[in-house]
């Protein structure tokens, strides 16, 4: 990753050395935001049409909340405090798997299953928490909850690279038949979709890049950012391709911004933060256009 | 529209049975649907009419045999549900859904040249070609009736499975849905349906079964077991001596 990523960082400290280019970019730490935010963004926005459709809002809440225990376990296993990566992902995915089992099996209500579960990993994270005490500090936690992408390294890219890829290469061969499920789970079967099966895989993609995310936007605004540009969008849209090229570009305006702004304002906010307020103001914005439009 | 289609299956239960949580959904059906003909399931609601649709689409644990015999190379299989599941406020058009059944592309990457005909051929045939770029949830019913039944045009089917396609339909709608059904029959697909008006049944169908509680009342050519008797063993669940 370094190999791609140096000769783009010494091409923009050249620039910003020269002055055509603003002062920021000259720092290694805010081309690593940036790429990140270029990586993040278009995934996010893309999946996100996908959760409101299939109405997985809570699920995906449910999912990053339940990375903050995943961090606690790798940090108690002895993983890094900075990359805790095999205990976040292997225990957000059996999380996930076990949620989505338990909503497939039983007749609740799947909210219901979803608040059940997302209470108990909470509760465990809970307990975890006073564990760590004397191993992990404020700032720390802190990063976990409302993300840090000022501190992203080219490891954490190269996991958003993969995460992105294997996300397009699923968006290209099964959008279809998952849109086509969340419409009628019958005609979708009548058509020889895997109904089931392509649940799981949708349930364990949005695993992946909800926890890959958390790093940059924090286990508590990690669904915002899969559900509110998606949300923006719907209200600007009048088709399925402008509502995907709007969710996409809007996630990917807000991360650019949400890391760029602060810097450029010096501002000290958690980055998370910063990219779901952003995203936050394009919502209202197409609030506001909607209902410009209705009374036009 | 009709030149060069796969011939429909003839369909034969025997004996089928679906049991579902405790409930007797469907208790020892037997049935044959001949190849090439429109063969109508009436019945009050809960009679097992959508279940039995189910269990021939293989998607319900039953017991008992389904045979399709196809009479060369089996051919599609269409379905037209009762109706979508959706939020009414997403911004997928008529197009786009019928992108999703007829592309393997993803249909936010828009439609492929070579899907255009098939959808425009497929929105003609239900008169809904002018309604091609309105939003899926600003349609009346019966217009979401009419794209339900042009998504099981692509491809045509050789099998069209259709559970209540006259609902919400107005009355030329449903003469347009009416003239569709017989074409599809006239070139040599089976259609099995489930309808509640029973005029329509008479008009349409060349064979009729009542089910009642999940089983069986009668079978056969509308004009022979349409009668009184029967219609109230279906409906009302009572033998007149």
């Amino acid at each position: 990753m370094s190999a791609l990523l140096d000769p783009l960082r010494a091409a923009l400290k050249a620039g910003a050395t020269e002055g055509w280019l603003p002062a920021a970019l000259g720092y290694g730490f805010v081309v690593n935001a940036i790429v990140c935010a270029l990586l993040l963004g278009p995934v996010l926005g893309g999946i996100g049409t996908m959760v409101v459709t299939k109405r997985l809002a809570f699920f995906a809440q449910a999912i990053g909340q339940a990375s903050i225990t995943g961090v606690a376990l790798g940090l108690l296993l002895g993983e890094p405090a900075a990359r805790p990566w095999v205990s976040l992902f292997a225990f957000c995915l059996l999380f996930a798997l076990a949620l989505n089992f338990t909503r497939h099996r039983t007749q609740m209500a799947p909210d219901t299953v979803i608040a059940v579960f997302l209470s108990l990993s909470l509760a465990a994270g809970a307990c975890l928490l006073p564990a760590l005490a004397n191993r992990a500090d404020a700032h720390l936690i802190e990063a976990i909850l409302f993300g840090s992408i000022l501190t992203v390294g080219d490891a954490e890219i190269a996991l958003l690279l993969v995460i992105g890829l294997v996300a397009a290469a699923v968006a290209v061969r099964w959008f279809n038949p998952m849109l086509l499920a969340s419409f009628n789970p019958a005609l979708a079967r009548a058509r020889g979709v895997r109904v089931v099966l392509l649940d799981y895989v949708f349930v364990l993609l949005l695993t992946l890049v909800t926890v890959a995310a958390v790093k940059i936007v924090g286990a508590i605004l990690v669904e915002a950012l899969l559900i509110i540009p998606a949300a923006a969008a719907r209200n600007l849209s009048r088709s399925l391709r402008s509502f995907v090229g709007w969710s996409v570009g809007l996630c990917t305006l807000s991360c650019v911004t949400g890391i760029v702004a602060p810097l450029a304002l010096d501002v000290r906010v958690p980055s998370g933060a910063a990219i779901v307020l952003v995203a936050a103001v394009g919502f209202g914005l197409s609030v506001a256009w909607r209902s410009l439009r209705r009374e036009t | 529209m009709t030149a060069e289609l796969p011939r429909g299956p003839a369909i034969r239960c025997d004996e089928l049975s679906l049991h579902l949580g405790g409930a007797r959904l469907l208790e020892c059906v037997s049935l044959h649907v001949a190849p090439g003909t429109l063969h109508c399931l009436v019945g009050p609601n809960g009679a097992g009419k959508t279940s039995l649709l189910r269990c021939l689409l293989g998607q319900a644990p039953h017991t008992g045999r389904i045979t399709l015999a196809w009479p060369a190379a089996p051919g599609a299989v269409g379905y037209v549900p009762q109706t979508l599941d959706f939020d009414r406020t997403l911004p997928v058009t008529v197009e786009d859904f019928l992108t999703l059944t007829t592309q393997a592309a993803p249909a936010f990457a828009g439609v492929r040249a070579a899907s255009r005909p098939a959808i425009d051929a497929a929105l003609a045939a239900v008169g809904m070609g002018a309604r091609r770029r309105s939003l899926l949830g600003r349609l009346s019913g019966g217009e979401l009736k009419r794209v339900l039944l042009a998504q099981a045009l692509t491809p045509r089917p050789a099998l069209l499975v259709l559970d209540e396609p006259m609902n919400h339909l107005d009355a030329p709608a449903v003469a347009h849905a009416t003239a569709l059904l017989r074409e599809l029959r006239a070139a040599g697909t089976t259609l099995l349906c489930c309808l509640h008006d029973l005029a329509q049944v008479r008009a349409l169908a060349d064979a009729v079964t009542g089910l009642h509680a999940g089983r069986v009342v009668f079978s056969g050519p509308p004009d022979a077991v349409l009668t009184p008797d029967n219609l109230l063993r279906t409906y009302a669940g009572e033998v007149r001596t």
